[in-house]
């Protein structure tokens, strides 16, 4: 179980954004894979490549509350971290918690930041597994 | 002869009985004249207690001729008894009833009268509290009839104008106030927009600004009866604007030289000329400089910002074909549309005139267009540029054409207001079309075009801009 490697799987159709992440998290040692096509991202659910979400609350096209039911209808247990670039909305946020989230990582803050919510979700799945 | 004698003698005889029985008839009649003298002179004998036309004597009158003298009293007296008891009691029934219909009539009026003065209570009450909350409102309220003349003004609007209301009632507040000033407050404002008004104070000498929003008063028919002006003193307002934008100027142009700094600083090194660089770095340099760029749009937008809330936009015109800025643009930004897979295509019609515009600007709109078409565009999405010769040929038409999320009808003139964020724009809930539209708009209308959008909900959406030739 510790030895399975953690594969990060990032949401965001700002392209830069999530592979200046990408760069971040493999210097960290994490397995990392992104991409901002939303049916590209489901079926990389479908196939196991997500072992952690960082999904992005504000694409074109889909709500991050619609697309969050659709992930937890594949995997009701994967951990998801939401990025937001906005911190407002609160209202949202309740939506997202009641489906279940690991918390939020705002856009403007610092990448460690965002590793520190990943590591505090991995212990707490890790616990629950166990 | 006998028979002669016998006719004479009964001729005699009829005579002597004729005239015995004449003279007793004068008898007889004389007779009668003493009795009816003599009952006329006891009728007028009245008792003492009796007096003219009372009843007492009408009774005693109709009994004189069939009572006998000494009952007269007596049965006048006991007439007179049981006419005035049932005198009495009619007297009594009839007050009764009399009673009874004044009380009705009382008690129906009283009522009327009651709900009367209710109403007219509530109407006070009604009339008091208007007058406290107008009053006590922290905002100047004045009140002019359609001559101009004051019908009321409140306390704050005394303060705000430096006037009071006892020498203003009934006159035309133009009076002793500089025309200019105060114009607004009389004449209303005809695109019933408020009206911003300068006054100096009369106390101290400072400078007041003043917005006063005027509406008309109509009577039921129509007609207008006055004005209604409310005042409200927006020179704090007005300082912290012009701070807030000299705050933004300088803080923009504080920010603008950095930016330099390093845009430079990754040009040298994406370039090699200060060594080798990995395709990771190279990446990651090219990722920091599109970035940078897209920061520094932004903080140009920004600055043009405080710019425009000062009135300070000024063109630099030039004559230059349209293709050579939307070819600039697409340069500059199709690196950033390619990490999203989208294909920016221009169409640009032949021949077309030069324009004279200010070129930076306008490459200035189309960035913010074709950025906003960018960030509301799924992967693999669409953008067309497109250019050509206006209908009438006065104008040329540029717009920018996307197959992303769409605008709701609603909220299509309001994006180009400025910090008008599309909230609600669920399920996509893209926020933030921010600044840029309305600095396009501002750009677009300094050179004397229009632009639209059209666009329906999950439909894209098309941006349209004109300038004149």
């Amino acid at each position: 179980m510790e030895n399975k490697p953690i594969k990060i799987l990032i949401i965001d159709d700002e392209a830069d954004f999530r592979r200046t992440m990408e760069f971040w998290f493999k210097s960290k040692g994490y397995i990392v894979n992104t991409t901002g096509d939303i049916e590209l991202a489901l079926q990389m659910i479908k196939e196991n490549l997500a072992s952690i979400i960082f999904l992005d609350l504000v694409m074109p096209q889909v709500d991050g509350v619609e697309l969050l039911k659709k992930i937890r209808e594949i995997s009701p247990d994967v951990p998801v971290i939401i990025i937001s670039a906005y911190v407002g909305d609160k209202e949202k946020i309740k939506k997202l918690d009641a489906l279940g989230i690991d918390g939020v990582f705002y856009k403007g803050a610092d990448f460690q930041e965002g590793l520190n919510l990943l590591e505090v979700a991995l212990r707490k799945h890790r616990k629950i597994e166990k | 002869m006998f028979e002669l004698a016998l006719i004479y003698t009964i001729t005699i005889i009829l005579s002597i009985i004729v005239a015995f029985l004449l003279v007793r008839l004068a008898s007889l009649s004389s007779q009668a004249r003493a009795w009816s003298e003599k009952t006329r002179k006891e009728k007028k004998v009245y008792p003492a207690t009796f007096t003219d036309g009372s009843l007492r004597r009408q009774i005693y009158d109709e009994i004189v001729e069939f009572v006998d003298a000494k009952a007269r009293d007596e049965a006048s007296q006991r007439l007179f008894n049981i006419f005035n008891k049932e005198l009495e009691k009619k007297i009594t029934q009839k007050e009764e009833e009399l009673n009874k219909k004044y009380e009705r009539i009382i008690s129906q009026k009283s009522q009327t009268e009651e709900i009367a003065w209710k109403k007219y209570k509530n109407v006070l009450v009604q009339k008091n509290q208007v007058e406290a909350i107008i009053r006590s409102v922290a905002e100047g309220v004045v009140v002019v009839d359609k001559d101009g003349k004051v019908i009321m003004m409140n306390p704050a609007a005394e303060r705000l104008l430096g006037i009071s209301h006892k020498e203003k009632i009934g006159k035309s507040l133009l009076e002793n106030l500089k025309k200019e000033q105060l114009i607004s407050l009389v004449k209303g404002s005809e695109d019933k927009e408020d009206r911003e008004i300068d006054l100096i104070s009369p106390q101290d000498e400072t400078k007041k600004t003043i917005r006063a929003s005027t509406a008309v008063i109509e009577n039921e028919n129509g007609q207008t009866i006055g004005m209604v002006s409310v005042l409200s003193d927006i020179t704090k307002q007005k300082e912290l604007e012009q701070m807030k934008a000299d705050f933004l100027a300088k803080v923009t142009h504080e920010l603008r030289t950095p930016l330099v700094a390093m845009d430079k600083s990754l040009s040298l090194l994406l370039d090699k000329s200060t060594g080798d660089v990995s395709e990771d770095q190279q990446e990651l340099l090219s990722i920091a400089q599109r970035n940078l760029k897209r920061l520094n749009y932004l903080i140009n937008d920004l600055l043009d910002l405080s710019r425009m809330e000062a009135g300070r936009i000024e063109l630099k015109r030039s004559n230059i074909a349209v293709s050579n800025i939307i070819d600039e643009i697409i340069q500059s930004l199709d690196a950033w549309a390619k990490t999203k897979e989208i294909k920016i295509t221009a169409r640009i019609e032949e021949n077309l005139p030069e324009l004279n515009c200010d070129s930076q600007r306008i490459g200035q709109v189309l960035i913010n267009l074709v950025g906003n078409a960018i960030k509301f565009t799924p992967q693999k999405g669409s953008i067309i540029i497109e250019a050509k010769l206006s209908r009438d040929k006065k104008e040329i038409e540029i717009s920018v054409e996307d197959n992303g999320v769409g605008i709701a009808k609603e909220e299509l003139t309001k994006i180009f207001d400025k910090f008008y964020q599309a909230a609600e724009r669920a399920p996509t809930d893209i926020t933030g079309f921010g600044i840029g539209l309305a600095i396009a708009k501002e750009i677009v209308e300094l050179h004397g075009g229009r632009i639209w959008a059209e666009s329906e909900k999950g439909q894209g959406a098309k941006f349209t801009f004109t300038l004149p030739l």
